[in-house]
């Protein structure tokens, strides 16, 4: 039953965005051909919010359902799409207590750069103290970031993989490097960047 | 007599080797003119020049002393450039539409962009055609015209025309979602920042044509004035050797600042 409510819930949220994709083409052919252009132009954004939106919805339905042991919440999950400088966010987290985790994925990120700059270069990427290292991931390089609390002494996790200009990104707090790497191999990476391009 | 024939015997050895050596040369220079005749037909019928020999070393010398490399690339004479041609808008929403619908996401997502890269190409030509022609006894240079527009709709829209007589000139740029607008707005909603108190008076809060404006100058590169259209658009208007701060309001008083307002579908 529930799995019925979500699914026709998804397949709302997909009839209502293309509906509205097709208002705003509308829109912006019409304005377009009596010389409104701002408006026309204005129409086009809308579009573009709309494809990321659905670029979005894609993506959660992508990633797993679960992580290790923790299953997915799909009340938080969350797509925001600015069509602006920092581009959209993909967001679904996991779990609940202690053992949680989270995916981000941030297309036009501008993190990107920096961080495809480490990965060209070995020996910036991988420290001596184990708190960097790159790893493959469904054949994409990313960086694994260890963090140590020096209260609690938990280890936290963050793994960051740019596919193109977006940017990927697992946080698991209070793990272990094994369980991380088994988390992020189960993340289809890329199919997501089959999505992103 | 044997002394006489072997002065004879030298005098043949000397004359052969001599006559050798005239054959020889005569070879060489044939050869030579050959390669001249068959370089020349190749030249007539393909149009490109060819070297070869002492003289293409002496060239392939001096075109590398005259570029200052070695390294023996050749360098480009010209090629005509790139053809700029704005994107058609109807044929990219089209393609928009049929991707979206077929779940391309991705193809739906860059044909929008093209599409909005097409109109705000063609806002930005609008815009120019409606800028005046003299302003200030300064003619427009048309081929200094630029529209600039990334089609994501946030970094913007960026339109740029140049007057100029000798040194004096006036730079118009108008931008249209601009990131310039921020720090603008911030001088003018904080009234306190507006006046300085002692020194030189480098930048004021003025007014054009009944929009609030900055006024700036600068020793090294003159007056200039800034004006925020609507919510997020920008006039700037640069001068340089303008010789009072009133003829450089009297520059940008030339401008229709409601009717770009509008183009730019500022309230």
């Amino acid at each position: 039953m529930k799995k019925i409510f979500t699914f026709t819930f998804v397949l709302a949220c997909f009839a209502l965005s293309a509906q509205d994709f097709s208002k705003n083409l509308a829109t912006a052919k019409s304005s377009y051909a009596s010389g409104k252009l701002e408006d026309s132009r204005f129409a086009m954004q809308q579009m573009l919010t709309e494809i990321d939106l659905a670029i979005g919805r894609e993506i959660l339905k992508l990633l797993p359902a679960k992580l290790e042991t923790m299953a997915a919440n799909p009340k938080s999950d969350n797509v925001t799409a600015n069509t602006g400088l920092a581009g959209s966010v993909i967001h679904r987290d996991y779990g609940t207590g202690e053992k949680i985790s989270n995916i981000d994925i941030m297309s036009n990120s501008p993190l990107v750069a920096s961080l495809n700059a480490i990965l060209s270069l070995p020996f910036m990427a991988n420290s001596g103290d184990g708190t960097q290292k790159i790893i493959k991931v469904d054949g994409y390089k990313g960086i694994l970031q260890k963090s140590v609390d020096t209260e609690t002494n938990k280890t936290d996790y963050t793994l960051q993989i740019p596919i193109n200009a977006t940017l990927l990104t697992l946080a698991v707090p209070n793990s272990t490097e094994a369980d991380v790497i088994k988390m992020a191999n189960s993340i289809p990476v890329s199919q997501i960047a089959k999505l992103v391009q | 007599m044997s002394k006489f024939l072997l002065a004879c015997f030298v005098s043949l050895v000397i004359t052969s080797a001599n006559g050798q050596g005239f054959v020889g040369k005569l070879k060489q220079k044939a050869s030579e003119a050959a390669e001249k005749a068959l370089e020349k037909k190749a030249e007539d019928k393909t149009g490109v020049k060819t070297t070869s020999g002492t003289d293409s070393e002496t060239q392939s010398e001096s075109e590398s002393s005259s570029n200052g490399s070695s390294t023996g690339r050749p360098t480009n004479k010209g090629g005509g450039g790139l053809v700029s041609t704005p994107p058609d808008v109807n044929q990219n929403l089209t393609d928009a539409e049929t991707a979206f619908k077929a779940g391309s996401y991705g193809e739906a997502r860059y044909a929008v962009q093209q599409a909005m890269l097409g109109v705000e190409m063609e806002i930005g030509q609008k815009v120019l055609k409606s800028l005046p022609e003299k302003v200030t006894a300064l003619p427009m240079l048309p081929e200094e015209d630029q529209v600039t527009s990334t089609g994501y709709g946030w970094a913007g829209l960026t339109i740029v025309r140049v007057y100029r007589t000798d040194d004096k000139e006036l730079k118009a740029t108008i931008a249209n979602n601009s990131s310039m607008m921020t720090a603008v707005n911030m001088y003018l909603a904080n009234g306190g920042y507006s006046q300085q108190t002692g020194g030189q008076q480098n930048w004021k809060q003025t007014k054009v044509k009944g929009y609030k404006a900055i006024i700036e100058y600068d020793e090294s590169s003159g007056y200039k004035l800034s004006v925020p259209l609507g919510q997020s658009s920008l006039i700037a208007w640069e001068g340089i050797n303008y010789s009072s701060e009133q003829e450089m309001m009297t520059a940008a008083n030339a401008f229709d600042i409601d009717g770009i307002k509008k183009m730019l579908g500022e309230q």
